[in-house]
């Protein structure tokens, strides 16, 4: 915090006591120094592994995030049962873009969270928006190391009764809205939700799901990372379900018109 | 004879005690009184104000009870530098979970942040416990309204009324005949500590300047904490001490002439 006064005084005096107004440092408490001193370094990645975009959509009631289980080793679709889409507890799901193995890195710390919450067993539980403002500080402060976690999340459930959705991108910038895609989402999805929630705000949880499946759709018929098996999350002051490898009906009849295909 | 083992605070006497621990609670029992009593509407935190001097420059509002968060007040009983590095201490710890998950930190939860940081000083590290037990009240959504006390040896617990500092004993036992549990309102509360502090503190007769209050009541989804103006404090010892000559009068039968 401040400069130690006990080094411009006369360091022997007091070596390595606490400076006035400060807390003594106990050896052997964890002091995270990732890199030594005030040394720009320039660690910024370009991802290995990558997911592809996630869809957020408010509901009458709760909140619905749906995304591919593609993971892609840059054009290879290597691995095809990644889940993107998590559940954190029975308020909250987590959805990610980007680098998977920095989102496995985040989710296990997340893991560990719940599980020490648990342990607390204060009666305190996870919010979805208490979440969100966390997640940030982390991105935030990893983007101004010049290591930044190669993830856009989605942070999805019941705050306060009310549902919750929220975004976050690798160089910590946050809001939340009723309606948020990640990735190619944002270009191609976003507006077809926001076509859809202007004609009617406040959909049902049917609707909500025939317009992400419709968009899901679109995005595997346009977007050359994606893959036709897919994660719904839906939580509801209920709780969360997750259903896993949902494959949609597509047609490519279209091809046929397509000059040079064959 | 027990000397030898009190120079270092990691070192447990032959008996099986923390000397330092005692004396630094020791130093705590002369210091000016704080009580803290919970309502079922609220907490009121009531200090013995012992820097009355006329030369001293008001520079803070009050003596002995500080905010740490929106929804959190403490009163301290103890060596005044030791709590200002204990408070400020407590406010940070406050405002960096407020920054890193956007909403108030639990009141158990800040409680048993710092007690760890006060149970090292009297493990570890060869340097002396901190000189100070403090009264926290405080509102989280999950327990609501909250009183826990803590010491330096770095325990705590919860409570619905209790007292630190000087003659503690005695207002923890008054307090203990006189409060009653789900029957107390903030104005009750305000009216029991006008009566412990009374019976407590040094002086014959209390005074508006030598008595801190403080109350924490929540409105509209907002936590309130207000230091009560000195015109209120007035008022709530008139009030008092109009009671009690009611009660003394009630007491002794007429005597004649």
């Amino acid at each position: 915090m401040y400069a130690n006064p006990n080094s411009i005084i006369n360091p022997s005096l007091w070596p390595n006591g606490p400076a006035p107004g400060c807390f003594f440092k106990f050896p052997g408490t964890n002091v995270t120094s990732t890199s030594s001193n005030s040394g720009i370094i320039t660690r910024t990645q370009s991802p290995v592994t990558t997911g592809t975009s996630i869809l957020g959509l408010v509901f009458d009631g709760g909140v619905m995030l749906a995304g591919d289980m593609l993971g892609s080793y840059g054009s290879m679709a290597k691995f095809r049962s990644i889940e993107r889409i998590v559940k954190v507890n029975n308020a909250t799901v987590l959805g990610a873009t980007g680098d998977i193995a920095d989102f496995q890195h985040l989710k296990a710390i997340i893991e560990q969270k719940v599980i020490d919450e648990d342990c607390a067993d204060d009666g305190f539980t996870l919010k979805p928006k208490a979440l969100h403002t966390w997640l940030t500080r982390v991105l935030y402060n990893r983007r101004s190391k010049f290591d930044p976690l190669w993830n856009t999340f989605l942070v999805a459930g019941i705050e306060d009764g009310e549902p919750y959705l929220g975004c976050v991108d690798k160089i910590g910038t946050a809001f939340s809205d009723s309606k948020i895609a990640t990735g190619y989402g944002a270009h191609i999805a976003l507006p077809l939700m926001r076509e859809a929630l202007e004609k009617k705000p406040q959909m049902t949880k049917e609707e909500a799901r025939a317009l992400l499946i419709s968009c899901l759709r679109v995005l595997f018929y346009r977007d050359c990372r994606a893959l036709n098996k897919h994660q719904i999350a839906t939580i509801t002051k209920e709780g969360v379900t997750i259903e896993n490898n949902i494959e949609l009906d597509t047609n490519w009849e279209v091809a046929n018109f397509v000059i040079g295909y064959e | 004879m027990a000397r030898r083992y009190d120079t270092r605070t990691t070192i447990f006497s032959p008996e099986g005690r923390l000397y330092q621990v005692e004396y630094a609670m020791e130093a705590i029992g002369h210091a000016g009184t704080c009580l803290g009593i919970l309502a079922s509407d609220g907490i009121v935190l009531a200090a013995e104000r012992r820097n009355t001097n006329k030369l001293l420059d008001e520079v803070f509002f009050s003596e002995k009870i500080y905010q740490l968060n929106a929804d959190m007040v403490c009163s301290v009983a103890g060596i005044t530098s030791d709590a200002n590095v204990l408070t400020n201490e407590l406010r940070l710890i406050s405002q960096r979970y407020l920054l890193q998950y956007g909403e108030s930190i639990p009141c158990e939860q800040l409680v048993s942040w710092l007690c760890d940081v006060k149970q090292a000083y009297t493990q570890y590290g060869g340097k002396r416990p901190f000189g100070v037990s403090l009264l926290y009240a405080g509102w989280d959504h999950q327990y609501g309204f909250q009183l826990y006390q803590s010491d330096p040896s770095g325990n705590y617990g919860g409570w619905k009324a209790t007292c630190i500092g000087n003659n503690s004993a005695a207002a923890v036992s008054m307090l203990k005949q006189e409060y009653k549990e789900g029957e107390t309102k903030i104005d009750d509360a305000l009216a029991l500590a006008i009566r412990v502090m009374s019976k407590t503190m040094d002086a014959t007769k209390l005074t508006p300047d030598k008595l801190e209050l403080a109350t924490l009541t929540r409105h509209d989804n907002k936590t309130y904490i207000k230091v009560l103006p000195v015109a209120q404090v007035k008022t709530l010892i008139a009030d008092h001490e109009k009671k009690e000559a009611a009660e003394a009068a009630k007491s002794k039968p007429t005597t004649a002439s």
